[in-house]
């Protein structure tokens, strides 16, 4: 294992917001954190895998929700706020629509969404919230939805 | 083209995750805290909007006694650094009255910063003749130079296509002077003719107009990889599309080529083809300030318009002095050999640490030849390891981090000075080879040491 070695090529992206995602690794490293922390959360709290994996989803979606499509801006300041407007989904590859990272990141809550309804025999509540929950997520990754902002919620002042 | 471990890259991504889920847990308890305590300041504004500062809070200033470490004298082979220490968890660091006497490892290349003379007009005769140019123009500081020089030669309706890992003054003259931007794969002339040909089709951006000027920025040593720029090839490709090429040559003018004169010599390009060569004086002659080499007719007008030379202060006498003494050293004027046994020096220097920190393992970046050596260290936390572990083994380091350089590729830089001496080399090669064992940043196998003793045998024979 620690012989393997990835070719990294330089991006080609100005943005150091989100110029990390290029790397090869990113993937592998978010689906493994999903999967350690169902781990934690079936160790900590004891309760069936199902609902372990709601709880993943429903954290998931909250963080995700949080870091990608409320917060606005860069954590630095060199690059003198020219991206103060956009979130981080806004501002990955560019604000180019339907690159492959985007696929990927559309995918992700929605096979959480299948294996967490599934593992819990999609009984209410719990599909409710998931549902609810993949709603929110997959629609504010539309295209369409590009620098929308609905009923002015998370617009600037 | 990195070659990443792919278990360093997980871990990297890992590490950064858990600071950025502390910093953020962090915050949030300081505004829970905040809106408890009173605020003197009613109904003023915040300094910083937002997350703005959120990095240099809750990662840069954890390890800030790594960085812009003060040093007590004058640059040379050994300096002393002085200590500071912090009783608030880095948040703040006092200096205290100890210094330490530490082998340092930053650019001062020739080591040239001894005798200043008193001053002599007419010097820039002197730089043309080493440059080899027509007319320069020269000014007190080096990242303004690029940051003054770029909104001038360039506006709205103009397109400047730079490498991907271009300097930041470079970066903010581009932002500056209204052209539209456009970034190529660092070094990759093949990427380079692509983005042409596509921004040569398309022409302005909305008007499809063609473009009023094509300026593409290069260095000649990228000072974070150690990298030569493929100039030959970039300069074919600009002649046939009628772009001009500028060559930032911060810090390979001295240090590389046979006499010194930086990379255009090293490759065999004609300075004709190179329209606009920039470079300073920080790093080789050490003095301070930056120049401009080009045409009459560019210096002409830049010396009319140019805000930089216009408005500003000339460079100071000490300073100019200086660097007329060192070109009288490299070029062997003054009588002595000293500057060409000074470059040969750091030739050879430079190779043997390359070739050896490779033999022992690490991952070094960089072109032979070329003074400046980036070590891989990837992990966040490996940066302050390293750092403060030479430190204690009297041997001063910089590290360098995001933002300077992409997030996952944090590096130790190591410059080779001319003044160093193998003995001293020898030295710092055991306390690296030691300090990296004990970090764990040797990512390819090293060389066995039997191999070096048949290849002595064979010599022999």
């Amino acid at each position: 294992m620690a012989n393997l070695y990835v070719q990294a090529m330089q991006p080609t992206d100005l943005n150091r917001n989100t110029e990390w995602f290029t790397y090869p690794g990113v993937w592998t490293t978010y689906i493994l954190i999903l999967f350690f922390s169902w781990l934690v959360v079936l160790s900590v709290f004891g309760c069936s895998p199902g609902m372990a994996w709601t709880i993943v989803h429903l954290s998931h979606f909250a963080v995700t929700y949080q870091f990608f499509h409320w917060k606005k801006g860069t954590p630095f300041a060199e690059d003198q706020g020219v991206y103060n407007r956009l979130t981080w989904w806004e501002q990955i590859d560019n604000g180019k629509q339907l690159t492959r990272n985007r696929k990927f990141l559309l995918v992700v809550p929605v096979v959480l969404y299948l294996i967490a309804s599934h593992t819990t025999d999609y009984q209410h509540p719990m599909l409710f919230l998931n549902t609810l929950a993949v709603f929110i997520l997959v629609v504010a990754k539309f295209p369409h939805m590009h620098k929308v902002r609905i009923f002015g919620i998370n617009a600037d002042q | 083209m990195i070659k990443i471990p792919y278990l360093a890259a997980l871990t990297t991504l890992f590490s950064y995750g858990l600071l950025f889920v502390f910093g953020q847990l962090r915050d949030f308890f300081r505004k829970i805290f905040d809106y408890w305590s009173h605020s003197k300041l009613q109904g003023y504004a915040p300094i910083c909007l937002g997350l703005e500062d959120f990095y240099i809070r809750r990662l840069y200033l954890r390890i800030q006694d790594c960085f812009n470490r003060p040093i007590s004298s004058p640059p040379d082979a050994w300096f002393d650094v002085v200590e500071r220490i912090s009783n608030d968890n880095n948040k703040t660091l006092k200096r205290t009255t100890k210094v330490s006497r530490n082998f340092p490892q930053a650019p001062a290349v020739l080591g040239l910063m001894e005798a200043l003379q008193p001053c002599i007009p007419n010097w820039r005769s002197v730089w043309r003749i080493f440059v080899g140019k027509p007319a320069a123009v020269v000014f007190g500081m080096g990242y303004v130079t690029n940051s003054a020089i770029l909104p001038v030669l360039i506006g709205k309706g103009g397109l400047i296509i730079s490498d991907s890992l271009n300097h930041k003054s470079i970066i903010n003259g581009a932002r500056g002077s209204g052209a539209t931007v456009r970034v190529f794969q660092h070094n990759t002339p093949y990427h380079l003719e692509k983005v042409l040909r596509e921004q040569i089709a398309e022409g302005q951006p909305r008007t499809h107009r063609p473009w009023k000027k094509i300026i593409v920025v290069v260095e000649g040593i990228y000072s974070m990889e150690g990298e030569l720029c493929k100039l030959p090839e970039i300069v074919a490709i600009c002649k046939k599309s009628k772009a001009y090429v500028y060559l930032d040559e911060a810090h390979s003018v001295g240090a590389v080529g046979k006499t010194g004169r930086g990379v255009c010599e090293l490759l065999g390009v004609d300075t004709a083809d190179v329209d606009i060569m920039m470079g300073t004086f920080t790093k080789s002659f050490g003095s301070c300030g930056g120049y401009i080499a080009g045409s009459k007719e560019l210096i002409k007008y830049l010396k009319y318009t140019c805000p930089a030379h216009v408005y500003a202060t000339s460079i100071s006498p000490p300073a100019a002095q200086q660097i007329i003494s060192s070109i009288k050293v490299i070029l062997g004027e003054d009588g002595s050999s000293r500057g060409a046994q000074k470059l040969a020096r750091i030739r050879e220097n430079c190779n043997f640490f390359r070739s050896e920190l490779q033999k022992m393992g690490f991952e070094v970046l960089g072109d032979n030849d070329s003074p400046v050596m980036p070590i891989m260290l990837y992990n966040p936390s490996k940066i302050p390891a390293f750092s403060r572990e030479c430190l204690k083994q009297n041997v001063a380091v910089v590290t360098v981090a995001f933002p300077a350089t992409p997030l996952l590729l944090a590096r130790a830089r190591i410059c080779i000075s001319a003044a160093h001496t193998k003995e001293d080399l020898i030295k710092a090669l055991e306390v690296i080879s030691r300090v990296g064992d004990l970090i764990g940043i040797k990512y390819f196998p090293a060389e066995p040491k039997k191999q070096q003793l048949e290849e002595t045998r064979v010599k022999f024979e």
